[in-house]
C-alpha cells in the first residue's frame, strides 16, 4: 500500500556554476549552498562547494568561466521552503585581501512538463542571478572597511535566501553569475502536484545589461 | 515531517497553490536607491499554510545599468476552497536617500499567474500627484501625498478619484504549483 501511494517526492538537480560578468573586479572564486525548508532533506550529492579561481579571459569577451559542476538530490513531503541555491563571490582587493564581491540566490527551478512515457520529469534551465554586497554605512566606515580589507559582509551567507530582516539592509549590485540546471523530480504527479508545461528554451532570469558579455 | 502528514490529512479535501520565486528588481525609476513593500491579498476562501504574507526588501542601489535588484524570495502556500479571490501580489516601491529618508516611488499589484509553471511578470506602478503646489514641494523638498489605505492599490472601488502619474516596473518571477485541482474539475 505504501509502494501505489508515495508521500514522498524526489528533487534532483545537476548542473553547474557556469560563469560570471563582474566588470570592476577579477581574480575570483564562487561559493555555493543549499538553503531549504524544514521539510526538505538532501538524500545524495554535495549541498555545498568552493569553485577554483578564475581570472578574466585575455581576449575582447573578458569572460570569468568557472564551469564548477552541481549534483544534489533532495526528498520532500512538501513543496513548502523549495531549495534555493546561495552563491557567494570572493575576490582579491587592491592589498591583496579576499573580500566578498557579490551575494545572490535563486530557486531551484520546478520540473515542468511531463512525456507520454514515464512519471518522471525533465528539463533544462539557464538562470542568470545578480550579485549584491552589503553597503557601509558611512563614507568614514566605507574608507576604513576599503583600507583594513574588512569589507561589511554576512556572517552567515544563507540569510540571502530568506525574506526576514532584509528591510535594514542596504545593498550595491555589481555583477551576475549565470547558472545552469537540470532537474528531474519523481513522484509529485502521484501526489497531485502540476507544475506546468515544459519549459524547453530554458533562458530565464534577468537579462545583464549591454555590453557586458554573456 | 510527522506532524505535517497529520495537517495535510485534515485538508486532503481542499486544493493547494504553491507560490515559489522572488521580486527580481525594478526598472524605469527616477531614483536609483530602491526598495520595495510588498504583501499578498486573497479572498475568504483562501488560507495561508506556511509563508510569511508580507515583507520589505533590501534597499538596492545599482552599479551596473538601471535596474535595482532584490532578489527577495516569496515562497507561499495556499489551500483554498473557492476560485474568488485569487491573491494578488501588492507592492510599494519607495527611495531611500543619503540621509535615510524614503520617499515613495510607485504603487502596483499583480495577481499571482493561475496556470501553474514559471512565470516572468512585469508589474507597472503609478503615484498619485497631488496639486500643483505638492507636486512643486515634492521636486524640491522630497515626499509628496501617499495613500492613507493600503487597499487602493489592489482594489478598484475609489480609484476614480485619483489623479496619478506613472512610475517604473517591478520584475518578478513566479513559479505556480497546484495540487488536487483536477479533483475540483478546475482547468488551469
Amino acid at each position: 500500500m505504501a509502494a501505489a501511494s508515495p508521500s514522498v517526492f524526489l528533487l534532483m538537480v545537476n548542473g553547474q556554476v557556469e560563469s560570471a560578468q563582474f566588470p570592476e573586479h577579477d581574480d575570483l572564486y564562487c561559493k555555493y549552498c543549499f538553503v531549504y525548508g524544514q521539510d526538505w532533506a538532501p538524500t545524495a550529492g554535495l549541498e555545498e562547494g568552493i569553485s577554483q579561481i578564475t581570472s578574466k579571459s585575455l581576449d575582447a569577451r573578458r569572460a570569468l568561466v568557472w564551469n564548477f559542476p552541481i549534483d544534489v538530490t533532495f526528498k520532500s513531503t512538501n513543496p513548502y521552503g523549495w531549495p534555493q541555491i546561495v552563491l557567494s563571490v570572493y575576490g582579491p582587493d587592491v592589498f591583496g585581501n579576499d573580500v566578498v564581491r557579490g551575494y545572490g540566490a535563486v530557486h531551484v527551478p520546478f520540473s515542468p512538463g511531463r512525456t507520454a512515457v514515464c512519471e518522471n520529469v525533465c528539463s533544462r534551465h539557464k538562470r542568470t542571478v545578480p550579485m549584491f554586497v552589503p553597503e557601509s554605512t558611512s563614507k568614514l566606515q566605507k574608507f576604513t572597511s576599503w583600507f583594513m580589507g574588512r569589507r561589511p559582509e554576512y556572517t552567515d551567507p544563507k540569510v540571502v535566501a530568506q525574506g526576514e530582516g532584509r528591510e535594514v539592509t542596504r545593498v550595491r549590485s555589481q555583477g551576475f553569475v549565470t547558472l545552469l540546471f537540470n532537474v528531474v523530480t519523481k513522484d509529485m504527479k502521484k501526489l497531485g502536484y502540476d507544475t506546468g508545461p515544459p519549459d524547453t528554451q530554458g533562458v530565464s532570469g534577468p537579462s545583464p545589461p549591454q555590453g557586458l558579455p554573456t | 515531517m510527522n506532524s505535517n502528514r497529520r495537517r495535510r490529512f485534515h485538508l486532503w479535501a481542499m486544493a493547494e497553490v504553491h507560490v515559489i520565486g522572488q521580486i527580481m528588481g525594478a526598472t524605469g525609476f527616477s531614483e536609483s536607491s530602491l526598495f520595495c513593500k510588498w504583501g499578498v491579498h486573497t479572498g475568504a476562501a483562501w488560507k495561508l499554510l506556511s509563508g510569511v504574507r508580507e515583507g520589505q526588501t533590501q534597499v538596492d542601489t545599482p552599479q551596473i545599468g538601471d535596474m535595482a535588484y532584490w532578489s527577495h524570495p516569496i515562497d507561499l502556500h495556499f489551500a483554498t476552497k473557492g476560485l474568488q479571490g485569487w491573491p494578488r501580489l501588492h507592492l510599494q516601491v519607495w527611495s531611500q536617500d543619503s540621509f535615510g529618508r524614503c520617499q515613495l516611488e510607485g504603487y502596483g499589484f499583480c495577481h499571482v499567474p493561475s496556470s501553474p509553471g514559471t512565470h516572468q511578470l512585469d508589474c507597472p506602478t503609478w503615484r498619485p500627484l497631488g496639486s500643483w503646489r505638492e507636486q512643486l514641494a515634492r521636486a524640491f523638498v522630497g515626499g509628496g501625498p501617499q495613500l492613507l489605505h493600503g487597499d487602493a492599490i489592489y482594489s478598484g472601488a475609489d480609484r476614480y478619484r485619483l489623479h496619478t502619474a506613472a512610475g517604473g516596473t517591478v520584475h518578478l518571477e513566479l513559479g505556480l504549483l497546484l495540487r488536487h485541482f483536477d479533483r475540483y474539475g478546475v482547468e488551469c
